[in-house]
């Protein structure tokens, strides 16, 4: 039978209804390629196969029992490691959890769980989620599986490698800045950051817990639409006090089309300095694509955009310096051997669990939570906050969804951006929208005309209206095609028997 | 006006992160570099903009009743699995004050 990366997550779980694979038969077809892809790739940190084919029989034995399966049966999937499986590791690949096992599972792995998906392990991230190339990893360096010396993006760069390299079909990732977006762009797949609050953040580290929101990569707007299903069945989570109650089908806009419908564009973001020309002109070809296929272009300003990365970069350290308090090597976490006092344990672990990036985005968030440079930075970042969000709710009036680029370039070279101030500005295009709340998914364009490597869009919905992510990626799919499997890694390993 | 090293060892000390070697001179180099790159946010100080904290504005705080919950509780043996030092159904902590031995 053909290789298992051909199909997608929603083929997949069709096939194991049907009966024409076992759910593990895909489960190990999924490790196999995983054992020849990520040698080259290293997507994961944690590999579970014991749990994948424990989960997969399961799927089976529920079949042969007669039983209605979930909608993601059989299907592998990946999820990053700030997400709390029982009995997994999760290291947020930080030294200070290397040591730590779980011990209770996050509420967006259970309800892939519940949907039936075979959890196929664990994926590589920058430390806490702090970075935007993945390489602050503690533990491995994540490659791009379209060009092994370039990064895959980041923070979530493993789950979007892992499904560009065809190891899954479907994972999941965080988005606290654009963490699920900028590696979906940089590795050529589709990946959702859906409006916050959609999806319960119990059970995932947190990073800024007003900014951050978990969403799945995919290769088809299909499979991202069926890991949207899964993620919000059940309603609200009791158990996150922001959860909020989403009943979208999102597998239901795949087909409504856009004819009629108003997508606005943004002068100001694609002329934007440091934005390369291939990615401005793939992203005004898209904006062609949706009129040829019914929509009306109008161009809308955001006039605040301006503020909004010093904001993300006051708002962001300050809740990761407050969340982050937790680890002082006590309750869990690296610990200090041999110090004589609580603080001096707590200085030490903390000095020596935490890599260099996860330091400094906590001593710029305790210097400005300090007395009297919170008064001067904080409150002035959440005004800009306000701006920003009213900025986005008046688009909205003229605007169906908006289009804009997902990140400025295409993957760089390992080490090309070392100033860390230099890289903060790669999510020049996502943080706003984390800042406002709304929802975006990157959309795959095919290969940029200069770097051949994968560039994307991005899309915009208003606040709580992330439906119209599904039906205008589904529509941008239509003219780009699906994702494909990065040519290096497609075909190799994962035959399905 | 910049970030002094002196400033930056009491932020240090304030974010319970010791300093070791250069990273006193590089942590000082980078916050002074953060800190210029925030500049623009200093003009956001209309007195007429309210202040935005949250995406969802009309959360409270959400309390359940002060009833066990073991569904969703930890055992402690689960509690305590993580931990660096435990002792008698605790976690083991050096001197608080300053002067007893390490855990």
């Amino acid at each position: 039978m053909a290789c298992f990366d051909e199909l997608t997550a929603a083929q997949i779980a069709a096939g194991v209804g049907a009966g024409t694979f076992s759910a593990e038969d895909v489960a190990r077809a999924a490790l196999d390629a995983i054992t020849a892809r990520d040698k080259s790739v290293a997507a994961f940190l944690q590999v579970t196969p014991e749990a994948a084919l424990e989960a997969a029989r399961a799927t089976d034995a529920a079949r042969a029992r007669g039983e209605k399966l979930g909608p993601l049966a059989g299907v592998p999937v990946a999820v990053k490691d700030t997400m709390n499986p029982v009995g997994t590791s999760t290291t947020c690949a930080s030294r200070m959890l290397e040591n730590y096992e779980s011990p209770y599972t996050a509420t967006c792995v259970q309800r892939l769980i519940d949907a039936g998906a075979t959890p196929v392990g664990k994926t590589n991230m920058d430390e806490f989620a702090f970075g935007s190339s993945t390489e602050t990893s503690a533990f491995a360096r994540t490659n791009n599986p379209w060009d092994t010396d370039r990064v895959p993006g980041g923070s979530s760069g493993g789950s979007a490698a892992a499904v560009a390299a065809g190891e899954v079909p479907l994972s999941l990732g965080s988005d606290t800045g654009g963490s699920i977006r900028q590696p979906a762009a940089l590795c050529g797949v589709f990946g959702m950051k859906p409006t916050y609050g959609v999806v319960s953040r119990y059970g995932v580290v947190a990073f800024g817990s007003s900014l951050d929101q978990v969403g799945p990569f995919g290769r088809t707007v299909e499979d991202v639409a069926l890991g949207m299903n899964a993620l919000v069945a059940g309603g609200s989570d009791p158990l996150d006090s922001t959860s909020q109650p989403c009943d979208t089908d999102f597998l239901g806009c795949l087909d409504e089309g856009v004819e009629g419908a108003r997508v606005g564009v943004i002068p100001q973001l694609l002329n934007a300095e440091g934005l390369s020309p291939e990615v401005a002109a793939a992203v005004r070809a898209a904006a062609d694509k949706l009129e040829a296929a019914g929509a009306e272009i109008v161009e809308v300003e955001l006039p605040h955009m301006d503020a909004a990365i010093a904001a993300y970069y006051v708002i962001g350290p300050a809740e990761a310096f407050s969340n982050l308090a937790r680890f002082d090597g006590v309750r869990y976490g690296y610990q200090e051997p041999g110090c004589a006092t609580l603080a001096e344990q707590s200085s030490l672990s903390r000095a020596h669990g935490f890599g260099i990036e996860a330091k400094r985005r906590q001593m710029l968030g305790a210097y400005l939570l300090s007395s009297g440079v919170y008064d001067e930075y904080y409150f002035a970042a959440q005004k800009a906050r306000t701006l920003i969000t009213g900025d986005y709710r008046r688009a909205f009036e003229r605007a169906d969804v908006l289009l804009m680029p997902a990140a400025p370039r295409a993957a760089w070279r390992f080490g090309e951006i070392s100033d860390p101030t230099q890289m903060y500005l790669s999510d020049v295009f996502t943080v706003p929208i984390n800042i406002a709340g709304n929802g975006g998914i990157s959309v795959p364009l095919g290969l940029g005309s200069d770097s051949g490597l994968p560039v994307a869009a991005q899309l915009v919905a208003p606040s709580f209206g992330d439906a119209a992510l599904i039906r205008f990626a589904a529509a941008l799919e239509r003219a780009y095609g699906a994702a494909p499997v990065a040519p290096a890694c497609a075909g190799k390993g994962g035959e399905l028997k | 006006m910049a970030l002094t090293t002196e400033d930056v060892r009491g932020i240090a000390d304030y974010a319970r992160i010791a300093l070791e070697g250069e990273e006193l001179e590089q942590m000082t180099a980078y916050l002074n570099d953060a800190v210029a790159m925030l500049e623009p946010i200093l003009a956001y100080t209309a007195d007429d903009v309210e202040p935005t904290y949250h995406p969802i504005g009309d959360l409270s705080n959400v309390m359940r009743a002060d009833a066990p919950d073991p569904a969703h509780g930890l055992s402690l043996e689960a509690a305590l699995g993580n931990a660096g030092a435990s002792r008698d159904r605790s976690f083991r902590v050096p001197s608080i004050l300053g002067d007893g031995g390490a855990a």
